[in-house]
């Protein structure tokens, strides 16, 4: 199973219902955003004049950049598919691809809030949300990012933003079922934003008339390498994390002295 | 309701509380509450959903049902049960919550101890406000009689006391902005037509083409509105968009008509023209409903295609597409009335125009065309009528504005008061509107409640308008509130006839002191010596009585979930009275033009562009601009400029400006430029509603620029009094630097 979803640009009015819905469901802060709209044009495409938007979220890829550039401990985590009654276990860090539903996840108990994988996300789906606190850790926050809802979903509810948007334009469902809606709009030429050197397997993807789809492509397509590294304040940052946890869970303010406590103390953590 | 706040709200509420006085930037605006630290577990978890819910982030009222865990409001949704917005909301119905818990929120009973415009507020009780608002308005009555009362009143809240200010105290000096600056002279253009006024009541679902003059759905976002537009597109209906400037509907129409502004009038008549002369009009419905046509005919018979294409500026080939457009799918076409329709000045004719197009296509009752729902009626109880105070009727003693819409326009209000002719106007009562930003030229709004004895403002938040009230009342929400009972049928006409009823039944219980119109009203009744005229004792009784008056009552719709539905009635068809006035001869008797006629507008004097403004997806103009989430959406109002223009002036894609108008006004603040090719190179846009001036909106002050506060020359309807907005010339100013607009 590997879930999707699609945005049809036909059907978007450009209404940002999307954006403030999701606000609400998981109190994202209002200056950060789990899924944003951007409103592109109008301008010329070789189609002519156009206007659109790039509702954005994160794109559970294929092999997504994120997970690698986690520095959390590696620990098991056992992946339980309700449908076949299989189980997976995957060595995982605080960032995972789950293998039964193909989401991209985020361990928030074991998250450093250190932004290696806001970093690593070629689209800008992550960001440090200051206002969730890792009780075990402390830190300035933990990474957030859109779920596809999956605490709803499990409950049999629509995502968040699917559920509000008046156009139907965002269509949720399982790219592996090809009787599935999302499959068909797959099959209709409903795209994920690549680039030559960003092509990392997006399952957020949109359908489009020409012109839309020319400059939905060419403003927002991701750039960079694809291959993004965590900068090294970060990986920093992550290590201190990791002392500090041992050291007894102190806060960012007594970083330093954490550091000291936990070379000194190495048996209270 | 109750008013008093539990300690567990208060708790809840701390740093509101803490911020609750003075009113200043205490806490960030992003959140009235206390955040806890663990990652929020989603609307659906431990959460109970209350129903009865009905919007008012802006006007179209969807029905909502609202999330709730710990007695905090966490969610809002669409109601499930509703067949009118179903689940879905806008960006500014999901960010309601926000306007709830918005820490500048008004709290308590304000005196401004400053001065007007420049004020210091004092908490007092409700018990001195009311007092001091009765004994003050008793006076100005006393003085100068009822009409010596001007009241500005906006929102469903606001019907009750404007009833009593006009049926009991007796000043028919009352000015309503979705009136006089919207879309007043819509209704009266249709009426003046069709004998109807139109709402927004085209069938575009059923439509085989839909014909957009100015409306630019998408930025103009009302829930089942849009939903009737994008199913008429999903089945293949063909999009004519006529506007200066590529919109989000223009950017998904089949013909985009780049038309000069002003000049649409000359647009309509020439696509009018060509139908008739070609026969390619609706004979059989013109024979049976319509009324002067051979003046009709002959009056329009000037406009030909050269003609128009020559003053709309675009080309012959376009106008004879769209007609011919037309034409081909007629009777199923979706002529849309519009909404906000003040534009030049010229707007009543436009308005007869657009509701003599419809006619000659046979538009009327059909599947596509113009059909008004048959909702069910609920008769609101309100004060009795009686002293109206017509014999002081502004409008009547000047013998002007023979299709005004109802109240009085506002710029005769403002007239008297500056003169004191021709008669003194010295109280101003201001309910739920903005006055300052959405009436034309700030400086006369400001010198009419300057030279005012008293001045009374009732908002949920400060506003521009605030600034300048003596006394200052926290209105309850309408999540809050019952409130306005919603009417309406099924979105799509031509599904299962159904009706329903929404009253608006409070979420949450009103936070602060914050009170509902109808007890604030019938306080201040009490004190100007009119207590036993009150026709209810409270809200929630009145809405019981209304809802008693069709065998409904707030106990039952709350067994039904919010939302009663019962079977209703086909819409379609036409009665065989209904009557098209081409020609009308009672027009033409009061001196203006019979037959619909292209009244030209003022040019763009060299060196300027001409001003125009719409809306913003998530914003109901100024009312939402300090809501965190929607700031957050859209911060700023940047200006819209032609490449080609802009790469002439060196201005590039997000250069900071501040802009500057024919008569010298400039702007307080400044905005963003958006370089587009999506703009005709004589105009630039912006949304409308931002650059507040009052610094208690944390958020939402001075961000972008206030394009009203640009808006100074006034320019009249000369049949309807409403005010035109799109008469005002500006230039850029970078850097301190004026920068003319090249030709």
């Amino acid at each position: 199973m590997q879930y999707g979803m699609i945005i049809d640009l036909n059907r978007c009015v450009g209404c940002h219902a999307c954006a403030i819905a999701c606000k609400a469901e998981w109190e994202v802060p209002a200056d950060k955003g789990r899924n944003w709209v951007h409103r592109l044009g109008p301008a010329k495409t070789p189609e002519g004049l156009a206007a659109t938007y790039y509702p954005g979220l994160c794109n559970h890829c294929n092999e997504p950049s994120c997970v690698p550039a986690c520095p959390a401990d590696v620990v098991e985590k056992t992946f339980h598919d309700n449908r076949t009654g299989k189980t997976q276990t995957l060595r995982v860090a605080a960032t995972y691809k789950n293998p039964v539903n193909g989401t991209v996840q985020i361990d928030r108990h074991r998250c450093l809030g250190c932004g290696a994988c806001a970093h690593a996300c070629p689209y800008g789906a992550r960001y440090i949300n200051p206002e969730i606190k890792n009780e075990d850790i402390g830190g300035e926050g933990i990474a957030d990012k859109c779920t596809y809802c999956l605490p709803r979903v499990e409950q049999g509810l629509e995502p968040a933003c699917v559920l509000t948007c008046l156009a139907n334009a965002r269509i949720f469902g399982d790219l592996d079922d090809p009787d599935s809606e999302v499959s068909r709009y797959v099959s209709k030429g409903a795209i994920g934003l690549t680039s030559a050197a960003v092509h990392i397997g997006p399952n957020s993807r949109y359908y489009g008339n020409k012109k839309d789809m020319h400059l939905l492509t060419s403003t927002s397509a991701p750039t960079g390498t694809g291959k993004p590294s965590a900068s090294l304040r970060r990986g920093f940052i992550a290590q201190l994390t990791t002392e500090m946890k041992k050291a007894g869970g102190l806060g960012f303010l007594g970083l330093a002295g954490a550091v000291i406590a936990s070379d000194s103390d190495d048996d209270n953590g | 309701m109750s008013c008093k706040v539990t300690r567990r709200q208060f708790l809840q509420t701390a740093s509101l509380a803490a911020a609750s006085f003075p009113l200043t930037k205490i806490v960030s605006a992003e959140t009235g509450f206390a955040r806890t630290a663990s990652p929020p577990p989603g609307s659906f978890e431990g959460t109970r959903t209350v129903t009865g819910g009905v919007c008012e982030m802006c006007f179209w009222r969807c029905q909502l049902v609202g999330k709730i865990r710990d007695n905090r409001l966490i969610k809002l949704e669409g109601n499930p049960k509703s067949i009118d917005n179903g689940k879905s909301i806008c960006a500014r119905g999901n960010a309601g919550i926000k306007l709830l818990y918005d820490p500048d929120r008004l709290k308590y009973p304000l005196k401004n101890v400053g001065e007007r415009g420049n004020p210091q507020w004092k908490r007092i009780s409700w018990e001195e406000a009311l007092n001091e608002c009765g004994a003050r308005l008793k006076a100005v009555q006393e003085k100068y009689g009822g009409h010596g009362i001007a009241v500005f009143p906006h929102g469903s809240s606001a019907k009750y006391p404007m009833d009593f200010f006009e049926r009991v105290v007796g000043t028919p000096n009352i000015s309503e902005a979705s009136f006089f600056q919207c879309r007043g002279i819509r209704d009266s253009g249709y009426m003046a037509t069709f004998a109807t006024a139109p709402d927004e009541n085209v069938d575009m679902a059923n439509a085989k083409a839909i014909f957009l003059l100015g409306c630019h759905f998408g930025e103009n976002v009302h829930v089942s509105h849009v939903k009737r537009y994008l199913k008429g597109l999903e089945k293949g209906a063909k999009l004519i968009v006529v506007d200066p400037r590529y919109s989000a509907s223009a950017a998904k129409s089949d013909i985009w008509v780049r038309i000069k502004p002003g000049t649409d009038t000359a647009f309509l008549l020439a696509v009018m023209n060509y139908l008739v002369e070609r026969d390619k009009f609706d004979k059989k419905f013109v024979a049976a409903h319509c009324v002067g046509f051979q003046q009709f005919k002959s009056g329009i018979s000037h406009a030909s295609l050269d003609w128009a294409a020559k003053i709309c500026d675009i080309p012959v080939q376009q106008i004879r597409e769209v007609a011919e457009l037309l034409a081909s799918n007629a009777p199923h076409v979706a002529i849309h009335p519009g909404r906000h329709v003040s534009w030049h000045g010229n707007d009543f004719q436009r308005l007869r125009a657009q509701a003599c197009l419809t006619a000659l296509l046979g538009a009327v009752g059909v599947q596509g065309g113009f059909v008004k729902p048959k909702a069910l009626k609920v008769k609101g109880i309100s004060w009795a009528k009686g002293g109206e105070g017509v014999e002081h009727n502004l409008r009547l003693l000047a013998d002007k504005y023979p299709y005004s819409p109802p109240g009085t326009p506002s710029e005769l209000i403002r007239d008297a008061c500056l003169t004191g002719k021709p008669y003194p106007i010295k109280a101003c009562v201001i309910w739920g509107q903005n006055p300052m930003q959405s009436i034309p030229n700030q400086q006369r709004t400001m010198d009419a409640l300057k030279q005012m004895e008293f001045v009374l403002c009732v908002d949920i938040m400060p506003t521009d308008i605030t600034m300048y009230a003596d006394i200052l009342l926290p209105e309850a929400s309408y999540l809050e509130r019952f409130d306005f009972i919603k009417t309406g049928t099924q979105w799509n006409l031509a599904d299962k006839h159904q009706q329903y009823v929404a009253p608006r039944m409070p979420l949450v219980d009103a936070m602060f002191e914050c009170r509902d119109g109808v007890w604030i009203t019938n306080e201040i009744a009490k004190r100007m010596g009119h207590g036993d005229k009150i026709p209810v004792n409270s809200l929630e009784e009145k809405v019981n009585r209304e809802l008693g008056a069709v065998n409904l009552s707030i106990d039952q719709l709350r067994k039904e979930e919010g939302i009663h539905i019962r079977d209703g009635q086909d819409p379609y068809g036409v009665a065989d009275d209904f009557e098209v006035q081409l020609y009308n001869e009672d027009i033409a008797d009061n001196g203006y033009p019979g037959v619909p006629t292209y009244i030209p507008v003022e040019e763009v004097p060299k060196g300027f562009t001409r001003l125009v403004y719409g809306r913003s997806p998530v914003h109901t103009f100024n009312r939402t601009q300090n809501n965190v989430w929607l700031h957050h959406a859209m911060p700023v109002n940047p200006v819209w400029l032609n490449d080609e223009v802009a790469e002439k002036m060196g201005l590039r894609d997000g250069d900071e400006v501040s802009l500057v108008n024919s008569e010298d006004i400039k702007s307080t603040t400044k905005t963003v430029v958006k370089v587009t090719p999506g703009i005709r190179k004589d105009i630039v846009y912006m949304y409308h509603g931002y650059g507040s001036r009052n610094s208690l909106l944390s958020v939402g002050a001075h961000a972008g620029i206030d394009d009203q506060e640009l808006i100074t020359k006034l320019a009249i309807d000369p049949e309807t009094g409403c005010h035109g907005m799109r008469n005002n010339f500006v230039k850029f100013v970078k850097d301190g630097k004026v920068l003319d607009i090249p030709a």
